[in-house]
């Protein structure tokens, strides 16, 4: 994660974002901040609308509703903002018949970025050896790679990924973590939507959850995540002393289950830390040695599916 | 539009393509002069028939071009709706407007590349089908001597002009088809469908049919005016329907949503 910017104007500001398809609302009046230099992800259930949304950033789709900037620039007026973003969308769209290289080339001459960056590029994503290759020969891992060079393409100040990581392998899915995280060095923002939330917690700093195109949470994502459930593990050196723990625990105010041979405390996420080490001294105080204690915090996965699927709005 | 232009000149400019263009257009070449100095009549004939005496003529140098090409106009067809509606199936269309959302400029850009594309590759084609036809025309006892004259020239300059015209508003009936249909398989066979039998059923039926359709228009200025069909009514028939085509095709383009 990126240390939290200071307080600016946003890289993406949209209130009231609508769109239409008949009756059907693939996005129903999402009013969004994405703080410049935050790495941001926008996570939501299959057809929440955070392809939807991205496209009408980008401008290739027309909102039916609401407004909004990018860089500052009316959402409306593309033209003003793109050249200074970068985007993946929907997959990696290039032409086969081309080398990698050859594609970028296209790229930048219809954008006017100069093409003398494309062999850095590709060496950072990781295609150094194969910009020569026809993109049709890639690997689905690969194609990914040449979309996030093609993205990086005249160093844009906001990079919108839609799912990055699709179709690459744990260790490609982990070096993709890697250059993001690494993407957004130097101010640059980045909103990247993923249905891999192990990704998103270890990368964003920043969340943004919708479904079924309304606003769940937006958000710092330590917040989402200090806000929810965890739970305090201890378990004494020797059985005999469980009874003792919990008594002690519950004269210092802290009601415990006994679960197998340890004792359980549920807590906020953000007191876990706080209470393992009131848990710990206590024990002492009773002259019981631990042989385990641990505070578990909840994932994002387990924050994310109670708020699409529990009604956490 | 500029930058477009010269981005899709960027994807033509490759060795495997200027390799098969060239064999392309030598077949072409060599294909065309055969058959039309081999089946070139001794005297007579239908009005505009090609005949011995017309080929020793200062035109007959690009006698073969002017009517080798006259048959190319659905190829063009097809190769134009098949690039463009490709751009929609690749999702191409997609990362292009991501750096160039001005649509009208990257529609304008990519037609405007592939014409300037088209014009040098029917030039080239000029050129080898007038080699070819210098060497075969002594076979057939035809005499190039007024070729290579300023007359010989400027038949051959205005044969060139008016197959490009030919294939500029096949071209651009392909655009606009591929633009407002973007389904490829679709896009062909309605383009294919209507300028093929579709026309020639009516004007069976309708003998005024090759005064108002594009396809028949279009034969008709390949062929420099027929008997039925003045060229410049074909000339200014076809840039209205060009105009109206490509307006349409820019004016979807430009306000529908790119979900591919």
């Amino acid at each position: 994660m990126t240390d939290m910017p200071e307080a600016g104007p946003p890289a993406v500001s949209v209130s009231g974002l609508t769109k239409r398809y008949g009756e059907r609302a693939a996005v129903d009046g999402l009013t969004i901040d994405v703080p410049a230099g935050v790495v941001a992800g926008f996570v939501g259930p299959n057809g929440a609308g955070k392809t939807t949304t991205m496209a009408m950033l980008l401008g290739l789709v027309a909102p039916s509703g609401g407004s909004g900037t990018v860089l500052g620039q009316p959402l409306g007026t593309p033209a003003a903002y793109l050249h200074d973003v970068g985007a993946l969308i929907e997959g990696p769209a290039f032409y086969p018949a081309l080398s990698g290289d050859r594609n970028l080339r296209v790229l930048a001459a219809v954008a006017g970025h100069d093409p003398a960056q494309i062999p850095g590029l590709l060496e950072l994503v990781g295609l150094g050896g194969r910009g020569g290759d026809r993109f049709r020969g890639y690997s689905l891992g690969m194609k990914q790679r040449l979309g996030i060079a093609a993205a990086l393409l005249g160093d844009p100040r906001l990079l919108i990924l839609d799912e990055p990581t699709n179709g690459l392998d744990p260790a490609g899915v982990a070096e993709m973590r890697r250059l993001i995280a690494g993407l957004a060095r130097g101010g640059r923002t980045v909103l990247v939507s993923s249905h891999n939330l192990a990704e998103v917690e270890h990368v964003c700093d920043w969340l943004i959850v919708i479904d079924h195109g309304a606003l769940v949470f937006q958000g710092p994502a330590a917040e989402l995540l200090d806000s929810s459930a965890a739970t305090v593990v201890a378990a004494p050196e020797h059985a005999r002393d469980l009874g003792d723990l919990q008594r002690l625990l519950s004269g210092a105010g802290h009601d415990s289950a006994a679960i197998g041979g340890e004792l359980v405390i549920a807590v906020n996420g953000s007191e876990a830390c706080k209470l393992a080490a009131d848990v710990n001294r206590v024990a002492g105080a009773g002259d019981i040695v631990l042989a385990e204690l641990r505070a578990t915090r909840a994932t994002l996965e387990d924050r994310y599916l109670t708020m699409v699927n529990g009604g956490d709005r | 539009m500029i930058a477009v232009f010269n981005a899709e000149l960027l994807k033509l400019r490759r060795r495997r393509l200027a390799i098969a263009v060239a064999a392309g257009a030598l077949v072409f070449a060599a294909i065309t002069s055969i058959v039309v100095f081999l089946s070139a009549q001794s005297t007579g004939g239908e009005r505009g028939a090609t005949t011995l005496g017309t080929l020793a003529e200062a035109g007959g140098a690009s006698e073969a071009f002017a009517v080798g090409t006259s048959f190319t106009g659905i190829l063009v067809l097809v190769l134009f709706i098949a690039n463009f509606s490709s751009e929609f199936s690749q999702g191409t269309f997609r990362t292009l407007l991501m750096r160039e959302p001005r649509r009208v400029a990257l529609m304008a850009g990519k037609l405007a590349a592939l014409l300037a594309f088209a014009a040098v590759v029917l030039a080239l084609t000029e050129v080898l089908t007038v080699a070819v036809s210098a060497v075969v025309a002594p076979t057939q006892d035809v005499s190039t001597a007024a070729w290579f004259t300023l007359t010989g020239l400027g038949d051959a300059a205005s044969a060139y002009a008016t197959s490009l015209l030919s294939v500029a508003g096949w071209a651009s009936l392909g655009v606009a088809l591929a633009m407002v249909i973007r389904s490829a398989p679709i896009a062909l066979g309605v383009g294919i469908a209507w300028s093929g039998p579709c026309e020639h059923l009516v004007a069976d039926v309708w003998t005024s049919a090759s005064l108002w359709f594009p396809g028949l228009l279009l034969e008709a200025l390949a062929a420099g005016g027929t008997d039925d069909v003045a060229y410049s009514r074909a000339l200014t028939l076809i840039a209205i329907y060009v105009t109206a085509a490509l307006g349409a095709a820019a004016w979807v383009f430009a306000r529908r949503d790119i979900t591919a």
